[in-house]
């Protein structure tokens, strides 16, 4: 039987993904599946002040950088924790900082380089190992990253798929969400979503053999608790009012096709089970700021989950 | 959005920072002087070390907890506290056992002191005020004991049921009231004076508890037969460090609950937790200086220790004369009968029970959150983390916190084996998940290196020593002195002559009997749930290890 790992939101982190993707020798998984969420938040800019001297700022901290080795270290420092690192002058910072439309050009080119990078060092660690991975890019992921995955030999583009896993278990992948507050890339009301479920799940053979590799958790699942924010994206009673931002579309397409599996993310601080009727769901979370994988390593048997654990790499 | 350091695009989960207030408010009600506080002053009487520098000096020692505690989130955020930060640090099965007694099985203990609180503050003197003298008489007895026991497992329950969403604006709103209940006691005491408070006791005890005229005097007597000497300041260092184990069952916990941090956020999120906490460590110290002042300039410090000596050493059975004041001298209760008027003093009263009812919630959430998470990592059935979908209530777990509760309340309330005596193993436990925490804290910068170098603490250093090393030895040298004063007290401090200051040495068979059995059983379930999973093919060794980056 198949043996998979599964691991999501890792954000631009160099060190999730190849913990991500050195994962399936260390565990002993057959496929590897990303559930969404592979690009970073934030560029750190390392400002060139001449000289060979630079400066950075990361974690509100300044560093002063003598040399292109300091420049290097501290490159590998800001990718470590999935942002971005990107080298450029006093004046070309002035100008970004007055160009919105820039920035975000900016983040896009830095996406599809790291993203590039991490299919070139899937090809190179995974050849010969008959290793499938399958990625879905998620509701934070811009839509460009889709063409970088689709020409990648060592990963497969998941999104809006129906792949069969074994003889046994296929499986339907999508990473976009219902609404959030952020208005990211991939968001559509529970309508559409569902609507963008049905045509792959009427594909299936057997959906109660299936998993549903669906980056928003089901609503109310206890993989979906969030902390309550005010209108100003600050949140409520200092963080300990929690509230579901699940999707009920994904609720109810797993209430009624029963499914064997749901594997989730979206929701960092969600990690956990759950079941909803006989469907194990599982949100595995994200550390991916502390370099850490979080994951979950499921055996799959016939018409059965063997047996799951969730990890921390 | 943009500065000159960073650039943020629009992602999700990236929020504003929260309120350093609201995170003092969830703070001061885990250190909660009123509850807590009071409780463990009253317990404290034949003690000699003034209780205000020993308040201030445990402050200063537990300010070293709040670095610890603030540093590991901003370390590992969002990633379950102690049992992942010692998991991780220390290995699976250390963070399992010191978690699982530590923010589980010790809670059962919880149950009955939480429920004695309730009585002595919220049910006799309302009851008493209505003028249900029998029925707050009751109250005192065992049966009444276990039954509030009972009462307070079913209100927990439901605070788990309505969830932490509604629970969090129940805590804002009992904070405010309790505040106000606050300020009322504080205005009766400091605006009364010592001889009306006198005629106000011999009024109000004698009509609304059945006391004895004559009851200060009395009192006052009594009290002395108990050996009442703890004094309000002064005292030399030495007898104030013996006060510290005692004291520190109220005030060791400004950790309780905190573990936010944002994304992509530096050392603001770090400060951030800091103050929370330790403003709340702060402000609670103040506030019981004040109190405690309010208390002797009115109350007078002789009548409440006499009173407290003459109460307790009643109720733990080293006399047979029950104490002249027939029920427990609560300050805010003693304040009230400053007035004769019944609605002010219902008012004060419960306002003042705002204090146990924003604050008791929280017993089980450490509970539920570890039960869940040793689920997710296997070592416990995957049903004990079900939710019931109709109520959304985790039934399981909650039949793990509860039915326990009910045999150790049971035990406690019937004083069977003793059980009494262990009031501060419940603290005791939760020191030792803390030593683990710390000791957690003081090697992380060395174990594992990458981690603390990428977070926002690396640049906390004191002559070139991380700054989370440093507070973890500080903390933990603390840690350190209150177990060994804890367990072998008799020797240190009473000719060996049980049962020493605190009650819970290894003279003490009961408590060595249930500290045992709380850390076998840890250690039990961790081993017989390891090895099962691996011949179900799951090396739980390997959940907590990090995967090699070629």
């Amino acid at each position: 039987m198949t043996t998979i790992f599964f691991a999501t939101d890792v954000h631009g982190s160099d060190i999730c993904w190849k913990k991500f993707i050195n994962a399936g020798k260390f565990y002993e998984a057959d496929v590897l599946i990303l559930g969404g969420d592979m690009t970073g938040k934030a560029i750190v800019p390392i400002i060139g002040l001449g000289g060979g001297r630079h400066r950075a700022v990361l974690l509100e901290q300044e560093f002063l950088l003598e040399g292109e080795a300091e420049v290097d270290a501290m490159a590998r420092k800001i990718k470590s924790r999935g942002y971005y690192p990107y080298l450029l002058t006093q004046e070309e910072l002035a100008e970004l900082n007055k160009a919105p439309e820039k920035v975000h050009e900016l983040f896009l080119q830095e996406a599809l380089k790291t993203a590039g990078g991490w299919m070139d060092y899937a090809s190179e660690k995974l050849a010969g190992t008959g290793m499938r991975v399958f990625v879905a890019p998620g509701n934070d992921d811009q839509f460009e990253l889709d063409d970088v995955l689709r020409k990648s030999e060592a990963v497969t583009l998941a999104e809006g798929q129906v792949i069969e896993l074994d003889s046994h278990h296929e499986m339907i992948s999508s990473g976009w969400s219902n609404h959030t507050p952020w208005h990211t890339y991939r968001e559509e009301t529970e309508d559409q979503l569902a609507a963008r479920y049905e045509p792959m799940i009427a594909q299936l053979k057997n959906p109660k053999n299936a998993i549903f590799n669906i980056h928003v958790p089901p609503y109310a699942s206890n993989l979906d608790e969030a902390p309550e924010l005010d209108e100003h994206l600050r949140p409520k009673y200092a963080g300990n009012a929690l509230k579901p931002v699940g999707s009920t579309a994904v609720r109810a397409a797993i209430e009624k096709r029963q499914p064997l599996l749901g594997l989730h993310g979206h929701i960092h601080e969600g990690r956990g089970s759950s079941r909803i009727g006989r469907t194990l769901c599982i949100n595995p979370g994200s550390m991916y700021e502390q370099g850490t994988l979080l994951g979950a390593l499921v055996k799959l048997g016939k018409d059965k989950i063997e047996n799951y654990v969730l990890t921390q790499g | 959005m943009s500065d000159t350091s960073l650039f943020i695009r629009k992602a999700t989960g990236l929020v504003r920072s929260w309120s350093v207030f609201d995170a003092f408010v969830y703070a001061f009600f885990s250190i909660n002087l009123v509850t807590l506080g009071l409780y463990i002053f009253s317990q404290m009487y034949y003690l000699q070390g003034g209780l205000v520098p020993t308040m201030v000096i445990s402050s200063l020692f537990i300010l070293f907890e709040v670095v610890i505690y603030a540093a590991m989130i901003a370390v590992m955020p969002r990633s379950g506290g102690d049992y992942i930060w010692q998991s991780r640090v220390l290995g699976g099965g250390v963070g399992f056992v010191l978690a699982v007694t530590g923010w589980w099985f010790i809670l059962w203990l919880w149950v009955p002191l939480y429920a004695d609180m309730l009585r002595k503050s919220v049910f006799i003197p309302i009851l008493g005020i209505l003028g249900s003298q029998q029925t707050a008489s009751w109250f005192q007895t065992a049966d009444g004991f276990f039954v509030t026991s009972l009462i307070m497992l079913a209100l927990v329950a439901i605070y788990i049921a309505i969830g932490m969403k509604w629970y969090a604006r129940v805590q804002k709103i009992c904070f405010w009231g309790g505040m106000a209940g606050m300020l009322f006691v504080l205005v009766l005491l400091l605006t009364g004076s010592h001889e009306a408070f006198k005629a106000g006791l011999e009024t109000n005890a004698t009509t609304l508890f059945g006391a004895q005229p004559g009851v200060y005097d009395a009192t006052i007597a009594a009290g002395q037969a108990a050996g009442a000497t703890l004094p309000l300041t002064g005292g030399a260092i030495g007898v104030i460090f013996l006060a510290m184990p005692y004291i520190v069952f109220f005030n060791l916990w400004p950790n309780w609950g905190a573990t936010l941090y944002g994304e992509v956020r530096g050392a603001t999120d770090f400060k951030r937790n800091f103050w929370g906490m330790a403003l709340a460590l702060i402000g609670t110290a103040l506030l019981g200086i004040l109190l405690l002042y309010s208390i002797a300039r009115t109350i007078g410090w002789d009548f409440y220790i006499n009173a407290n000596g003459a109460f307790w050493n009643y109720t733990w059975g080293y006399t047979t004369t029950p104490a002249p004041l027939p029920i427990w001298p609560y300050p805010a209760l003693l304040a009230t009968f400053l007035t004769t008027n019944r609605a002010i003093q219902l008012i004060v009263v419960l306002l003042m029970s705002l204090w146990w009812f924003g604050w008791s919630g929280t017993v089980f959430l450490s509970s539920t959150r570890v039960i869940f998470a040793a689920a997710f990592d296997r070592l416990l059935p995957e049903k004990v983390a079900e939710v019931e979908p109709r109520t959304r209530t985790p039934l399981w777990a909650l039949v793990l916190m509860v039915v326990p509760s009910i045999l150790v309340a049971y035990l406690y309330a019937y004083n069977k084996f003793n059980f009494q005596t262990l009031t501060l193993d419940s603290t005791l436990v939760i020191a030792v998940t803390y030593l683990g925490t710390t000791i957690a804290a003081i090697l992380l910068p060395y174990v594992k290196k990458d981690l603390y170098n990428a977070s926002p603490i690396a640049k906390y250093k004191f002559l070139g020593i991380p700054l989370v090393t440093i507070a973890g030895v500080i903390f933990g040298a603390f840690l350190v002195f209150l177990l060994v004063e804890w367990l072998f007290d008799p020797w240190l401090n009473s000719n060996g002559q049980p049962p020493g200051l605190y009650g819970i040495s290894l003279m003490n068979k009961s408590s060595v009997i249930f500290m045992a059995v709380n850390y076998i059983l840890a250690l039990a379930i961790y081993l017989g749930f390891k090895y099962y999973r691996k011949s179900k093919g799951i090396d739980i060794d390997k959940v907590h290890k990090e995967i090699p980056v070629e």
